[in-house]
């Protein structure tokens, strides 16, 4: 057995798995939206000399990007325990068929290295060797550059696969890499010792002795010899998957007293916590957090108050939109279930919002720390977050009501389409920028004020109306529900 | 306790489920029997108004199903995996059932506490989810949830299939028990007509939809389904 029949396989169950092949035009827009990523990053590796030269003119752009490499590689690897899973599963339906072992190990090994994790790094070293690299030290040294830098990212690639198959949890390897990473940037800022300019003297090295590119190499084919070994040992499926840890009952306390509600939520809470897919959505909501610190600054500069109102929506707003796109496909493989338990629809319902006020209100507490950049961005964050809640929150369960798709919980969520159709990437634009547009025309026409105080009362509407809001969204969902059964069930 | 009237649902055109008529007792064990394609699931989801019938009324206590969600208070049902939430340990998810029917944690260890010759000590403290349990140790979780809530009609999808050999004994005096001291209704289906005859009260037979027979449980049925089954096989 080739190892091309094993990658037709999993072509295969790439295009026919659920929901991949619906609609064409999803399919067109997505592949337009890769290119454009795609050609962005490698725009970027053209262009960052220059961006490099024009920040600091005194230095030369080559050894400066060669002494951020060093990081660029252990960010990288912060980035590979995040997004990058074994491939194991996908063996299992082979291992009692009459295959070579040795077949299997090397199909494991080159499926796991089909990841754009693994190709995005490309698009930025090959067109920076080629412009920049190449005209400067020559051919030799350009290719020996790139072999250099291909090793570095295949090696990254390995240890993290061994590092995952080896070990139950790499939450311990994680926080490593962190503290080094804070650790030698701590002691380049301290100027103890410079890591930047070691890094750059390493890589600036393999341009003068192109020879040298030998090392990184043999260090990649060391960590693959690695990875494979252990990999050839271990050919059981129990012991490729990586989950043997003793799982613990939880009891959420402060939520006792809620009753059936609180009950849901706390469902809801495990939910999350206990799957990969809801869980990397979780984190990327997190990281939207942080957001502020990038893009508030410069447009608080020239007073772009709309951009801001954008951006406010997107910090404290994103779980919202991120949870409540598949508010009950969440919960698809047991919804059989979800619908015969002794639940009320409509408190069913009011959990479902609870969760978005209760989430919602703690990332826009934490967002309140932003109004140490300026005032402005309180009033700002506040009329997002009512709006969040008071509006953004009943049109998403209402959307939700729409999604029929079965979705997979234990996938992750990177590159991960499953369950997403045309209405949700509609409501994704909607909820945010329909109101940006309003706010920047009661701000532009009438004042800063009147378009807080808009937003702030048009929330607070929604508020005081939930009931009634619940209700109809209650009776909204028991019209579609034998639908969205029928949906989930379709797996 | 169950009413039926001219209940249709068909999938593109093909007859799933076709019922005129059909009332179910309190107090009664109802073996649902027949082939693959039967209509038996189908029946089941009907019943727990988890899907939509083409035309036709079901009456859960004098209520129809569709139109109120009283049923869901006196009715529990395991069909398939897809009633256990599976990212839960079993304990969470016996909790979480036995909160939505007002018992508190305290009433579920009780309750559990009779079921440990059930469970064979491989069920609870286990530290594991319910996704990495076996099948069979599913269903005998999937099972006591639904018992745990004190249903007057319980709904079980093949119960015998998933079990080994001790628990589907022991299931069987279950049931029987059941309806006897509660007075409850039970719908169970299998394909197992030794079992089915021994607990049911009253035995439907489904063919392509329709209920062909309706027969009392026992000896005598047994007897009329081998008949049935083998005139199928020849």
């Amino acid at each position: 057995m080739t190892i091309s029949v094993f990658l037709g396989h999993q072509w295969r169950s790439f295009w026919r798995a659920r929901n991949a092949n619906k609609s064409l035009l999803l399919q067109i827009i997505l592949g337009i939206f890769y290119f454009l990523i795609f050609l962005e990053i490698a725009g970027l590796g053209v262009a960052l000399p220059f961006l490099l030269k024009e920040k600091m003119p005194d230095k030369d752009p080559v050894a400066l990007f060669c002494s951020y490499i060093i990081y660029y590689f252990l960010i990288g690897l912060l980035f590979r325990f995040q997004l990058q899973e074994l491939p194991s599963l996908s063996i299992q339906p082979y291992l009692t068929q009459n295959i070579k072992r040795r077949s299997m190990l090397r199909f494991l090994n080159v499926r796991s290295l089909i990841h754009v994790i693994n190709f995005l790094p490309l698009f930025v070293f090959i067109p920076f060797t080629v412009v920049v690299i190449a005209p400067a030290y020559g051919t030799l040294a350009a290719i020996a550059f790139l072999v250099a830098m291909v090793s570095l990212v295949l090696n990254n690639h390995f240890f993290n696969m061994y590092i995952k198959r080896k070990s139950i949890n790499s939450i311990g390897w994680l926080i490593g890499i962190v503290l080094i990473i804070a650790a030698l940037k701590g002691l380049d800022y301290l100027k103890v010792l410079s890591f930047e300019n070691t890094s750059s003297k390493i890589f600036v090295s393999f341009l003068h002795h192109p020879l040298l590119c030998i090392l990184p190499v043999a260090l990649a084919i060391a960590t693959f010899i690695l990875n494979n070994n252990y990999l050839r040992s271990h050919l059981y499926i129990e012991e490729l998957t990586s989950n043997r840890k003793l799982k613990v009952s939880k009891n959420y306390t402060f939520l006792n007293k809620y009753g059936d509600i609180g009950e849901i939520i706390s469902l809801d809470l495990k939910l999350i916590f206990r799957n990969k897919r809801p869980k990397s959505l979780i984190i990327l909501s997190s990281v939207i957090l942080f957001y502020g610190f990038i893009f508030y600054p410069q447009y608080l500069r020239t007073g772009n108050f709309t951009v801001l109102f954008l951006f406010a929506l997107l910090i404290t707003g994103m779980f919202i939109t991120n949870y409540g796109q598949f508010l009950f496909a969440w919960q698809s493989s047991h919804f059989d279930g979800m619908m015969s338990y002794n639940i009320n629809m409509k408190q069913y319902i009011k959990a479902k919002f609870l969760l978005f006020v209760v989430v919602c209100s703690l990332q826009f507490l934490i967002a309140s720390f932003y109004g140490f950049m300026d005032w402005h961005i309180l009033p700002i964050q506040l009329a997002a977050f009512l709006y969040s809640i008071g509006v953004n929150s009943f049109i998403t369960i209402y959307a939700a009501t729409y999604n029929y798709k079965y979705i997979n919980l234990t996938k992750s969520a990177t590159m991960n389409f499953q369950g997403i159709g045309g209405t949700q990437w509609l409501q994704s634009l909607s909820i945010a920028f329909g109101p940006a547009v309003i706010f920047y025309l009661l701000f532009r026409f009438i004042g800063f004020w009147a378009a807080i105080i808009a937003f702030c009362s048009v929330g607070i509407g929604g508020l005081i109306f939930n009931d009634m809001l619940i209700n109809w969204l209650a009776g909204q969902f028991n019209i579609r529900k034998h639908k969205i059964l029928e949906g989930f069930r379709e797996r | 306790m169950i009413e039926i009237k001219n209940l249709q649902k068909a999938y593109k055109g093909i007859t799933a489920v076709n019922i005129d008529s059909l009332e179910i007792n309190a107090g009664e064990v109802i073996g649902l029997v027949g082939n693959n394609g039967a209509g038996k699931t189908t029946f089941f989801r009907l019943i727990l108004d988890l899907i939509r019938a083409n035309s036709g009324e079901i009456l859960s206590k004098g209520k129809l199903v569709t139109a109120t969600e009283d049923w869901k208070s006196y009715t529990a049902a395991y069909i398939d995996d897809g009633f256990l939430i599976d990212y839960l340990t079993p304990e969470e998810y016996f909790y979480f059932v036995g909160k939505l029917n007002a018992l508190s944690n305290a009433d579920v260890d009780d309750f559990l506490k009779n079921y440990t010759a059930f469970f064979d000590d491989s069920i609870l403290k286990k530290g594991k989810y319910i996704r990495d349990f076996s099948k069979g140790n599913q269903f005998k979780i999937g099972i006591i949830a639904a018992l745990l809530t004190d249903p007057e009609l319980l709904i079980l999808d093949e119960p015998f299939a998933n079990l080994d050999p001790t628990t589907q004994l022991r299931l069987v005096d279950m049931i029987k028990e059941m309806a006897v001291k509660k007075q409850m209704c039970i719908i169970v289906s299998s394909h197992d007509i030794n079992h089915v005859s021994e607990v049911s009260s009253r035995i439907l037979l489904m063919e392509k939809g329709k209920i062909i027979k309706d027969i009392a449980g026992g000896e005598a049925a047994y007897e009329e389904m081998v008949e049935y089954f083998k005139v199928k096989t020849a």
